[in-house]
């Protein structure tokens, strides 16, 4: 990457199997201390399942079949169980897109804060519900005193969301995971959660990684971004170097895609034609090559490396030379 | 707003409310007033976009508009034809007009009937066409929205999610209805998918000149599809104008505040715009603010906001806008 700062978290090699099909596939990326990296690609590229296997957390079906994930000198991969519950929460914490799918309902949300600051503490119960009162500010709930002692079903879903943000960060672990956490969110509230991550990442030097697959929040908060399309990294880059000069066919597709200023409108939208390969349907080659408009033979034999384009950005593409050519599909 | 033949919906001081009628042990409950008082004219071959949070009413005025929803006030005419009072036969003749597609197609279709025979049942419970007839009209509908005849014997677990709207529009078209109300057509969507739909919806306003009323909060895919826009906000109306207008210079202080939320897909652009943050939540629609109901979380709010409603007035340019201050 473009840091020159040694990265805090570093994901080498990440790969992922289920029934035999890599779902996540050689997923490599680093991100610096204070900075947010974004994982962006639409429904089933694998994105989610690359950020649970950052913490353990992979389902049943999933196994890690190769790869590290360090933090800092530690790999997390290395760790037993009992070891990651401990780093859980400490050191990387994760959000989800639903906050109110994982808050208890039955406790209330003051205990649930002050239960996760008990487990890597060693401190009294009213110790800890100072804490969490202490928490509630600082992710801007008014009235925190009250708010403690309610429960999930009496605050809103972007309330909720501070909640899960508040449990996630109240050990103050140095990378946040964070998968779609305004997804569920309508704008006027999406727009506040964005603006308390960015406040963390200032105040506290919490790295993030964002799992999103809105372009919109990429641009908003993102430093770097990662695209992937089955299973794999297609590009990677700078954030503004992402938008202003996509090195990837699918990027450029992608952004293409989405209506901007300069559009007229009810004029025809780019599209990416045909569908996402299923896990069967993995092929040797690039698994975006049944659907790009640049692939050839190779393309379909051969997976392209993540090729260097200079300034921290990389595609792992063959045709990078003819993305002139997309830009014309694509304007 | 003046009467004309070409308007196929016209909306008169609608109001729905729920609840607040007694209740099981005969005390008065809360009245949740989702509809408050709206008027709205759709053209012919017009797209009017309807923005707002969720909570804010946009679902209970759509179901409003096909009949799902019985207002308790006002008036709803499709084609010239009264929604409000109709007896059942009227009805179903007026809901032929009238179709609706929801977010999620998967939800939207029968797992276990053929999209065929999806496809097909407005047209055979209607009597309008049957056997071979029916089997063509549907091959017609499927070729229509982007699919092919031969998929008429498939299910709908054999389709991506995009294929499936496909499907629930085809569906939504067979009765040749004047107005399509679209609940968030494209939301739960994937982005390359999204731009397929959309260039469906446009091209077949083009062909078949349908109207849509489209419920959306993507602002970037209004400003794409709609020639009017309106933004709701606790059951009324607080801004109308038309696209250009409405993007150019908006002007109620929510209409900005949303435009100002939605992040733009350009780093540039997204970080240098000036930020209209707001304050706290949607209230609840049980207990709405009084005078103007965005006075809570309005940043321009004074005295009077709080007391006296603003009205939506027409300005110059041509939006009709309901603030004091705007």
């Amino acid at each position: 990457m473009n840091t020159a700062a040694s990265p805090l978290l570093s994901v080498d090699n990440l790969t992922v199997e289920i029934g035999g099909a890599n779902v996540v596939d050689g997923v490599s990326f680093d991100v610096a201390p204070g900075k947010v990296m974004a994982l962006v690609g639409e429904s089933g590229c694998g994105k989610s399942l690359t950020s649970y296997a950052l913490l353990g957390l992979l389902p049943d079906a999933a196994r890690r079949t190769a790869g590290t994930v360090r933090l800092q000198d530690r790999d997390l991969t290395a760790l037993s169980e009992r070891q990651l519950r401990k780093a859980r929460g400490k050191e990387i914490s994760i959000i989800f897109q639903e906050p109110s799918a994982s808050l208890d309902p039955l406790t209330t949300v003051g205990a649930q804060i002050a239960a996760a600051y008990q487990t890597h503490n060693n401190v009294s119960r009213s110790e800890a519900y100072d804490r969490a009162r202490q928490m509630l500010a600082d992710v801007g709930i008014p009235d925190p005193d009250r708010r403690l002692h309610q429960y999930p079903f009496e605050l809103s879903g972007g309330m909720c969301q501070r909640i899960m943000i508040s449990i996630a960060l109240i050990c103050s672990p140095q990378v946040l995971v964070a998968d779609e956490p305004t997804t569920a969110l309508d704008v006027t509230i999406q727009a506040q959660i964005l603006d308390l991550m960015k406040k963390l990442v200032a105040d506290r030097g919490t790295s993030i990684v964002i799992i999103t697959h809105d372009m919109g929040v990429v641009a908003d908060i993102a430093d770097d971004v990662a695209v992937m399309y089955a299973g794999r990294i297609a590009e990677i880059a700078p954030v503004q170097s992402l938008f202003d000069d996509p090195k990837h066919p699918y990027t450029a597709l992608l952004l293409a895609s989405v209506p901007k200023l300069h559009h007229a409108p009810k004029t025809d939208l780019a599209t990416i034609e045909g569908r996402v390969p299923t896990l069967s349907e993995f092929g040797a080659g690039c698994r975006f090559a049944d659907r790009c408009p640049l692939a050839t033979e190779k393309c379909r034999i051969e997976q392209p490396p993540l090729f260097d384009c200079g300034g921290g950005h990389r595609s792992a593409c063959w045709h990078i030379d003819r993305m002139p050519e997309i830009r014309k599909v694509a304007a | 707003m003046s009467e004309s033949q070409e308007n196929v919906l016209e909306m008169r001081d609608v109001a729905v409310h729920f609840g607040g009628r007694g209740g099981f042990f005969g005390s008065s409950g809360a009245v949740v007033k989702a509809v408050n008082g709206v008027d709205l004219d759709i053209r012919k071959a017009e797209t009017v976009a309807l923005v707002g949070e969720s909570g804010c009413g946009k679902s209970t005025l759509s179901n409003t508009i096909v009949g799902l929803q019985t207002p308790v006030s006002g008036s709803v005419k499709i084609s010239g034809e009264e929604v409000v009072g109709a007896d059942s036969r009227k009805l179903n003749d007026i809901r032929r007009k009238v179709q609706m597609i929801f977010q999620d197609p998967a939800l939207s279709l029968d797992p276990r009937s053929t999209i065929g025979a999806t496809i097909g049942e407005p047209l055979l419970v209607r009597g309008i066409a049957r056997g071979k007839a029916l089997k063509e009209r549907v091959g017609e509908l499927l070729t229509q929205v982007g699919l092919r005849a031969e998929h008429a014997d498939r299910y709908p677990h054999q389709f991506s999610g995009g294929q499936r709207q496909r499907v629930v529009i085809a569906r939504a078209l067979a009765l040749e209805p004047d107005l399509l109300i679209c609940d968030e057509p494209v939301s739960a969507l994937d982005v390359s998918v999204r731009a397929q739909i959309l260039n469906l919806l446009v091209a077949l306003q083009k062909r078949m000149g349908v109207s849509y009323l489209f419920v959306s909060h993507d602002l970037s895919v209004v400003r794409h599809i709609c020639d009017r826009v309106v933004v709701m906000y606790l059951g009324r109306f607080v801004e109308i104008a038309e696209r250009d207008t409405f993007f150019a210079n908006p002007k109620h202080p929510y209409t900005r505040a949303l435009m100002s939320a939605v992040p733009e897909a350009d780093p540039a652009v997204q970080r240098s715009k000036q930020r209209f943050v707001l304050q706290g939540e949607l209230p609840s629609p049980a207990n709405i603010p009084s005078g103007c109901a965005f006075h809570t979380r309005c940043p321009l709010a004074t005295e009077i906001c709080s007391t006296v409603r603003p009205e939506l007035t027409p300005r110059p340019d041509g939006a009709l806008v309901a603030c004091h201050h705007a």
